[in-house]
């Protein structure tokens, strides 16, 4: 643990059993993260008699799929999880491209009032979720806009923003200014220099500011519940609230629960497995200390 | 926050960059990630704010009735109920997340084994939804036939099935234990991140000073720790406070209204029972407290990196 200047401090002192001791530890941890994930997963692969077993079992009996078929067709899957991709995927692109040009001028560029703009941009984050929304809700009302897609984009990328901001600025804040100045002493343009220079080099600050607004899109209940109505134009996360119980209406279906949870997070595990670190890097990043 | 470069460039350079075109260009690039902000959270935060002084509901257009909606709060038993639990469950839940989160950063440092699968399994609660996680949970706190009751039977720690969401304390105590879950991954990545960046000269001459572990953490690590804990009391304080997904999907605010936050009973005012004034007044009463933890970590945070 000497030698390496990497600071890793440890409460417990060196000897025999530390290592042993901190990896059983750690697989503590682990098992706590995996459990719930895991014991989700297996609830889905069981019968509905078995998913209300007494004593329950910690690995099905019968494996089945039967609840994701059902899921499919009682939830309309296909059609949520493309409305879901769209919104999500509209709204973190927009917000990234949005983010991206405003967070270059504040890095870039002097103007008066930036670091009034700057702040006043970050303390919006202090507003909660729960004292716009009635507003908004109101004024769809009024425009409506409630129950649409293009609705619940615009709020979207609103509510995004500082997290484009702030992930963008400190993945610019890396890039060094002499690059910019080489360009305009090259007689390269704002645009130019943003689009030449800026653009490529911060291009997987770009993808990752877009998987993590991706994500916060997709897991939102707030804004996707209230400003919705129907299945058709519902998004995702928000269905769960809608799995209908066949049979005993007193009975809550876990099996069907589980494997509608499954089929909400299943999607965004490939993203996590690929790009994991990048993902680590991304969220570091939007946590700059301003 | 000055980020003018230094050097020979900087004179032309600055010229360059003040003429006034180059600021009509800043603003153009600045303005329509503000106008969106503008229009969808700073309005409707004043509108909110409006609102709460009137008696708008579904069939009345309402009118100004001062702060009668404010006084009204002082005698509502369910407010102060929710009042006093949400600011217990934000303490409780922050401060349990940034301890926990801090020893498990310091445990991954220590131990390399198994990263592949550390980072992914960190990474799945943090990136399910809050409601997705409150379902996954309270799939677990089934009470008659649910799995953690009948692995606390087997090894002998319960004789009856615990109530882990139909007892008001205990519930208070589920839904915390949920939040920590969900967050408890993001607050280590950050600790990491703000372990990574200590010196490890400083611990070495602390080691040669003859300070045992536990004095180091406290004297070496701890201080030099400061920024990254202001700054997961922030975010984390920030996120507690509004806690509306996690409650939705466990206890939608029960037993009675044990677990009812701040967030759950302005929903239900404004929403369920289309009380415009009131549930305004509830959500402003949640944003004076949001940015009061933003605003006061946000100063101590700022200190610190200084």
């Amino acid at each position: 643990m000497s030698g390496t200047l990497t600071f890793r401090p440890s409460l417990l002192p060196r000897g025999f059993a530390r290592q042993t001791v901190l990896t059983l530890l750690l697989l503590v941890f682990l098992l706590f993260l995996a459990f719930p994930i895991y014991y989700m997963v297996i609830t889905s692969l069981k019968t509905p008699s078995e998913a209300y077993r007494v004593p329950p079992t910690l690995w099905p009996q019968n494996i089945q799929f039967n609840a994701f078929p059902y899921m499919l067709e009682a939830w309309g899957y296909w059609r949520t999880l493309f409305n879901t991709v769209v919104v999500a995927g509209v709204s973190a692109f927009i917000s990234t491209v949005l983010g991206g040009l405003a967070a270059y001028a504040i890095t870039r560029l002097t103007f008066k009032g930036r670091t009034l703009l700057y702040s006043l941009f970050v303390a919006t984050i202090a507003i909660p979720g729960m004292v716009t929304v009635g507003p908004i809700f109101l004024a769809y009302k009024d425009l409506k806009l409630i129950d649409t897609h293009i609705g619940l984009v615009l709020v979207f990328v609103a509510e995004t923003l500082p997290i484009a901001l702030l992930t963008l600025f400190s993945y610019f804040k890396a890039i060094p200014r002499e690059l910019d100045e080489a360009a305009s002493i090259d007689g390269s343009s704002i645009v130019g220099t943003f689009f030449r220079i800026i653009l490529p080099i911060a291009l997987p600050g770009f993808s990752v500011t877009f998987l993590l607004i991706f994500i916060a899109v997709w897991n939102d209940f707030l804004f996707a519940f209230i400003l919705t109505a129907s299945p058709d134009v519902r998004l995702l996360t928000v269905r769960l609230f809608e799995v209908p119980s066949p049979g005993d209406i007193n009975r809550i279906p876990y099996d069907l629960i589980a494997a509608g949870g499954v089929l909400i997070l299943l999607p965004l595990v490939p993203i996590l497995l690929r790009i994991q670190k990048q993902l680590v890097e991304g969220i570091l990043a939007g946590a700059v200390k301003e | 926050m000055d980020i003018s470069a230094s050097g020979g460039v900087r004179s032309a350079r600055e010229r360059f960059f003040r003429l006034p075109t180059l600021a009509l260009v800043a603003y153009a690039l600045v303005l329509p990630a503000i106008a969106l902000r503008a229009a969808f959270v700073i309005g409707p935060m004043f509108q909110s704010i409006f609102l709460s002084f009137t008696n708008k509901n579904l069939t009345n257009e309402g009118r100004f009735v001062g702060i009668q909606n404010y006084v009204r709060m002082l005698s509502d038993e369910t407010l102060i109920n929710s009042f006093g639990f949400t600011l217990g469950y934000t303490a409780a839940a922050t401060i349990l997340e940034t301890v926990l989160g801090l020893l498990i950063a310091m445990l991954l440092m220590q131990v390399t084994r198994f990263k592949w699968l550390t980072n992914t399994l960190m990474l799945l609660p943090w990136v399910m939804a809050p409601l997705l996680a409150a379902t996954v949970w309270k799939i677990l706190y089934l009470e008659d036939g649910g799995i953690l009751n009948e692995l606390l039977r087997t090894f002998g720690l319960i004789e009856g099935p615990v109530r882990w969401l139909s007892s008001p304390d205990l519930a208070r105590i589920s839904v915390i234990v949920t939040s920590v879950w969900k967050n408890l991954p993001w607050v280590a990545l950050i600790f990491m991140a703000g372990l990574a960046a200590i010196p490890g000269e400083l611990q070495e001459a602390a080691r040669v000073d003859g300070a045992n572990p536990l004095q180091r953490f406290w004297y070496v690590t701890l201080p030099q720790l400061r920024p990254s804990i202001y700054l997961v009391l922030m975010f984390r304080g920030m996120g507690e406070v509004q806690t509306f997904e996690q409650i939705a999907g466990l206890t939608q605010g029960g037993p009675g209204t044990a677990t009812t936050t701040l967030a759950v009973y302005a929903y239900q005012r404004f929403f369920t029972e289309t009380r415009y004034g009131y549930g305004s007044a509830i959500a402003v009463l949640l944003l004076l407290l949001t940015a009061a933890i933003g605003g006061y970590f946000a100063w101590r945070l700022y200190k610190a990196n200084r």
